[in-house]
């Protein structure tokens, strides 16, 4: 990772929503059901970083680069 | 727009900031297709790299995205901390948790 002088930043945080919701009747129950959809441990997040190391030992180029970018989207 | 969304818009929409507020969101909403697009394609490309018409394409949408991304940062503050200010405003703007952006 580097940083500072070349904005070259491993991760960017962009401060608005990929897809914008409105959540009309808040529901905890099916909030809890989602959330670990996205950090638990079948989760997005879990996915995401298991895209990330498997890369490293991809044998040819566009392997590594789709587990590259698919990691990065999730 | 109801009263609910009307509390929420960061803007504070009356009737006078109604329109800058609808050029807002239609900015942002333009931003969020590009940045789509670009992910989609970018993804696309790694397995047709020799596809000419989707790398025009990423070009194309590429450039947009960085114009529209300027002037929108110029008008209602950064969307990164990329983006250079004489004054820190990152800490003020609402968050997209609190409709920030939306």
């Amino acid at each position: 990772m580097a940083m500072g002088k070349g904005e070259l930043l491993m991760w960017t945080y962009n401060k608005t929503l990929q897809y914008p919701i409105n959540i009309k009747c808040p529901d905890p129950k099916l909030a809890k059901v989602i959330i670990s959809q996205y950090g638990g441990p079948d989760g997005e997040l879990a996915a995401s970083l298991r895209y990330l190391s498997q890369r490293f030992g991809m044998p040819d180029q566009v392997s590594k680069a789709v587990l590259n970018d698919i990691g990065t989207e999730e | 727009m109801s009263v609910e969304e009307n509390r929420n818009c960061p803007c504070n929409c009356e009737e006078n900031t109604k329109v800058d507020c609808d050029l807002r969101r239609e900015m942002i909403q333009e931003i969020r297709c590009l940045e789509f697009a670009i992910t989609e394609l970018a993804l696309y490309l790694d397995t047709h790299s020799e596809d000419e018409k989707a790398l025009c394409l990423h070009r194309k949408y590429c450039k947009k995205l960085k114009e529209l991304k300027d002037k929108y940062q110029k008008v209602y503050g950064p969307l990164t901390i990329n983006f250079p200010c004489n004054k820190w405003s990152w800490i003020e703007m609402p968050w997209p948790w609190e409709r920030g952006n939306y």
